[in-house]
């Protein structure tokens, strides 16, 4: 699907059509043509297993693009979203955000969901010329071997989400751990992370074990974590594998022998298990708690639109085009080299706090933070409460790699 | 945990994973032996259960209530499925069920998403069976013994069904010779609404049943048909005995595999499959060669 | 006229052009076993993930140029079609297509865990269209590339054309209508069986050889059931039994999706409602229905 949040063509048209007919006028003060729109692309996953994801990215997407145009627009242009639903699946996405560059003339992309479509469509930003600000995308690789000098990342990575973690269990009385992940890059990628972290925080790391995507019946798994002996998981997974997971774990009471420990949860989680997730900790990529200015006046303004508290994704959605738009200031103009240039290395104070871009490897370097959902009035399933705080520089790996120099 | 406990546990968690399986499966093969129907909507049509459970269990805050009601609404689905588009098609070759199934499937599948929203929704197990029991020192959930329990009870009340039952005798004899049977007189219109319809019931048995332990979300439908496909594959297109038998060799095999062998987890089942074509092509209880 | 297309069309209209063709030589690959062999096989994504995985690698780690890498990996796709196809034409009727599905199933499951050579989940990106040396350099750009799909596909049907008009092909009808009595006469109908699944794997190993160059990655998706009920949707849709029906069909299903989702995120929802309305009001699909408006051309036999 196809929107334009802003501005219509036809708004467009009327303008430029009356600065014409102004500017035809020899002593008539000439006025000038409406400036072209600031396009940006989400190709997003709307449909499909990981569509809830999409959707906290869209509103995310939209309520910036309302509210930046309402004070003006950035550079005196509009701001206009071009949204498209790729299901989730690479392929379409390529494909999506190939029209998007060469049907509407986006040279500037936010918003795609999942790593593997990142993963597609990053080599063909020099061809397209256009440059993807990443709010969700969380593979390590993006800022590493897969890195491309269009891509700049925005949103806290797995490497940093499992690394929270490990400042977490460095400084609690823990000594055994072990892992479960989804079988597939970014579970693999992320546990290997967190086993080397441990290692060198001389806990003792007893294994892993990782599920095939899609699994539905987790009790052998739990069985597993049961037996290790280990007084805390690791665990990394999302979406549908996930709430299985918690629910299944909560029912053989595995939370009441192991701590479950994650790199990243949603809002979406404790409303789709309810008391299963109480007490699980976990690493959180954007927190409603935070507790600043800016943040408060982020939320109120969210739950005045949408009647909800802003989520994970959705917050890092809104940092994302924050990074974008501070950039878009910095060059003054939307051309791919200067706003390349221009995003290297700029730095804003926002719903986060203090978040900047490193030249490097295009990664945002900002704090890190552990949460624990317990009960809270107001809420009828389990929320966040933030429970550790790190410093950007202890959370963000050093440049274009996975690992970290204590 | 001891050996002893170990086995005990690991049987019973295969024993309610068979039984998901199976509600699913037996659905399938009645459907595919009566009607010669390859149902891709099976699994939209459990996800429709754990949806429609939900709703019930939200509005009347009884489990039990969206046990009983939500497979009967989607049997109803089914029926009316049947009835308005199946039955132009009985004429037709597979591949036109092929493709309707599958159209259907989309439809199903966007209508639950634009009704329920994207987001996976909660259904929690009745109290009864919330709690857990101590297994030789080892906890194990109770709702995992209902489903087991339920399983079995299901399996022989189709059982008593398809030997005692008119219609169920109706139904063995059409799966055999369908010809034969609407000579007969039967007719066979009815019983074809009536199989799709019981079929439809009972993958919503299967979705309200599994709604507590994965919750109700969008992406179950995918997830589980292809378990459906292989255990009619496995157990015989068109045996309820056969599928019977294959939920459990399938349940079995993947509990324990994926407890030895975690890093074959993924190929378990499908290697299973090709064994057993592979020696028997029509399935292990199969009539197709 | 197609000849002519990307001197009218917008690029990115080009890039989906390009697709519908390689999705079509895939849909018209099926078409050989479904159409004229009456063989469903609900496991060809096997066929298009093993070619584009093929040729991907070889177009990764090492020199060769697409000109031979695209015939490689289809040749390949083919050969060991001939393994699978073996196993498969063991049963008959639903049996068959199941085995397919296994194999197709397998093959998603090894390209997954096998992260060296297929990069696992993520697949393998960043494939080069290496066009190769004695000036085949223009293959290389967008409408370079579409002609060289295009002649793929050209060349790929008028081989199919003649092989059904063929004595094997014929053969193949026969083992569609009646297969007792084909075996009956004398002919090793498993051996054409066989031969036909190795020849459509082969032709779909090309379309997914071409896309690996073509969209520049190749990944598990390709080889997953999804993907294999969607080309036989294609099929169907286009009208089995035409060669060109499908590949019609295989345009409509791309360009359907692609435009609906663009103006709903309800699609599917229209697009499953098109599939019902398509097996109830045209049978014959979409080639039935044009040449039932337009006469049959050149006398098209089924």
């Amino acid at each position: 699907m196809t929107e334009r949040v802003g501005i219509t063509r036809r708004a467009v048209t009327k303008s430029a059509v009356a600065g014409i007919a102004l500017a035809a006028v020899p002593f008539w003060p000439r006025r000038a043509v409406a400036a072209e729109p600031i396009k940006i692309g989400m190709p997003l996953a709307l449909t499909g297993p990981l569509g809830s994801v999409g959707q906290q990215l869209k509103r995310g997407g939209e309520l910036w693009a309302k509210t930046q145009n309402a004070k003006g627009g950035l550079v005196g242009r509009q701001i206009q979203l071009f949204i498209e639903d790729t299901g989730g699946n690479p392929a379409d996405a390529v494909r999506k955000a190939q029209e998007l560059v060469e049907r509407d003339g986006c040279n500037i992309f936010t918003g795609i969901t999942l790593s593997s479509e990142a993963l597609a469509v990053v080599p063909k930003l020099e061809e397209w010329k256009a440059i993807f600000v990443s709010s969700d995308n969380g593979d390590g690789r993006l800022t590493a071997e897969s890195f491309v000098p269009n891509f700049f990342r925005s949103n806290i990575s797995a490497p940093m989400g499992a690394r929270a973690v490990s400042l977490f269990l460095r400084e609690s009385e823990w000594q055994n751990v072990y892992a479960i992940g989804m079988d597939y890059a970014w579970g693999r990628n992320s546990v290997q992370v967190f086993e080397s972290e441990m290692k060198r925080a001389k806990k003792n790391f007893i294994g892993s074990v990782f599920s095939p995507i899609g699994t539905k019946d987790f009790s052998t798994y739990i069985t597993k974590i049961r037996q290790s002996g280990a007084e805390a998981v690791y665990i990394t997974m999302a979406g549908d594998d996930y709430n299985a997971f918690l629910a299944q774990a909560a029912q053989y009471r595995l939370p009441d022998k192991v701590q479950l420990l994650s790199e990243v949860v949603d809002l979406t989680v404790p409303r789709a298990v309810g008391d299963a997730a109480l007490g699980l900790i976990s690493s959180m990529r954007y927190c409603f708690r935070l507790d600043n200015p800016k943040n408060k006046e982020f939320v109120a303004l969210w739950q005045k639109e949408y009647g909800a508290v802003p989520d994970n994704n959705e917050g890092e959605q809104w940092q994302a085009l924050q990074v974008l738009a501070a950039g878009i200031e910095k060059a003054g103009s939307t051309d791919t080299t200067a706003l390349r240039s221009a995003l290297e290395t700029v730095a804003i104070d926002d719903i986060k706090g203090r978040v900047a871009v490193r030249k490097c490897d295009h990664q945002a370097v900002q704090a890190g933070y552990m949460v624990k959902l317990v009960k809270a009035d107001g809420f009828s399933y389990p929320v966040p409460q933030i429970i550790a705080t790190y410093p950007d520089d202890k959370t963000t790996p050093a440049c274009n790699k996975m690992t970290f120099e204590d | 945990m001891s050996l002893l406990a170990f086995f005990v546990t690991q049987s019973l968690n295969a024993l309610s994973q068979a039984a998901l399986l199976f509600f699913l499966g037996v659905g399938l093969t009645l459907i595919f032996g009566i009607m010669r129907i390859v149902n891709f909507a099976h699994g939209t049509l459990y996800m429709l259960g754990a949806f429609v459970g939900y709703s019930v269990a939200r509005l009347t805050g009884s489990f039990w209530a969206a046990l009983l009601l939500a497979p009967l609404a989607v049997g109803l689905v089914g029926m009316l499925f049947e009835f308005a588009i199946l039955r132009r098609l009985y004429q037709r070759e597979a591949s036109a069920f092929l493709m309707v199934t599958f159209g259907l499937a989309l439809v199903l599948g966007e209508i639950i998403r634009l009704a329920w929203g994207p987001d996976a929704l909660q259904v929690e197990a009745p109290q009864t069976f919330a709690g857990i029991v101590f297994l030789l020192d080892e906890p194990f959930p109770t709702y995992r013994l209902f489903l087991a329990g339920a399983g079995i009870i299901v399996a022989v009340t189709i059982w008593q069904f398809l030997d005692r039952t008119r219609l169920g005798l109706l139904i063995r004899a059409a799966s055999q010779n369908p010809e034969m049977v609407s000579a007969l007189g039967t007719d066979v219109n009815l019983l074809r609404s009536a199989v799709f319809g019981i079929g439809c019931g009972l993958a919503g048995i299967g979705g309200v049943l599994a709604a507590p332990l994965v919750t109700a979300s969008v992406g179950m439908a995918a997830t589980m048909i292809i378990d459906a496909f292989v255990i009619v594959i496995i157990g015989g297109m068109g045996s309820f005995l056969g599928s019977l038998i294959a939920a459990l060799l399938v349940a079995f095999t993947q509990v324990f595999g994926e407890y030895y062998l975690p890093d074959l987890a993924l190929a378990f089942m499908y290697l299973l499959m090709l064994l057993v074509l592979v020696v028997r092509p029509g399935g292990l209880l199969g009539k197709e060669a | 006229m197609l000849a002519l297309a990307p001197f009218a069309l917008p690029l990115y209209a080009m890039t989906l052009l390009t697709e519908a063709l390689i999705l079509g030589l895939f849909a018209m690959s099926l078409d050989l076993m479904v159409g004229y062999t009456r063989l469903l096989s609900f496991g060809h994504a096997a066929a298009f993930g093993f070619g584009a995985y093929a040729s991907g690698w070889l177009l990764l780690h090492t020199q060769i140029s697409m000109l031979c890498a695209v015939p490689l990996a289809a040749l390949l796709a083919g050969i060991v079609a001939i393994g699978v196809a073996w196993v498969c034409t063991y049963a008959t009727g639903v049996s068959f297509s199941m085995l397919t599905l296994a194999f197709a199933q397998l093959l998603y499951a090894i390209a997954f865990k096998w992260t060296s050579v297929t990069g696992g989940s993520d697949g393998l990106a960043g494939i080069p269209r290496r066009p190769g040396p004695f000036g085949f350099a223009a293959f290389g750009s967008r409408a370079g590339f579409y002609y060289l799909t295009l002649i793929a596909l050209t060349a790929a049907f008028a081989f199919c054309r003649a092989l059904v008009h063929s004595p094997f092909g014929a053969v193949l009808r026969g083992i569609r209508e009646n297969e007792a009595k084909t075996l009956a006469l004398g002919y090793n109908t498993r051996l054409y069986k066989i031969a036909v699944v190795a020849l459509a794997y082969a032709l779909g190993g090309l379309a997914g050889a071409l896309y690996a160059p073509f969209a520049g990655f190749a990944n598990t998706e390709l080889v997953f059931w999804l993907f294999s009920g969607q080309v036989l949707i294609m099929v169907i849709v286009g009208g089995s039994g035409t060669l060109i029906g499908p590949i019609l069909g295989a345009a409509f299903f791309l360009v359907v999706e692609h435009q609906l989702s663009n103006y709903t995120e309800a699609w599917a929802l229209f697009f499953g409602l098109i599939f019902i309305a398509f097996v109830i009001f045209a049978p014959e699909g979409i080639w039935g229905l044009l040449t039932a408006r337009f006469g049959r051309a050149g006398g098209e036999t089924r």
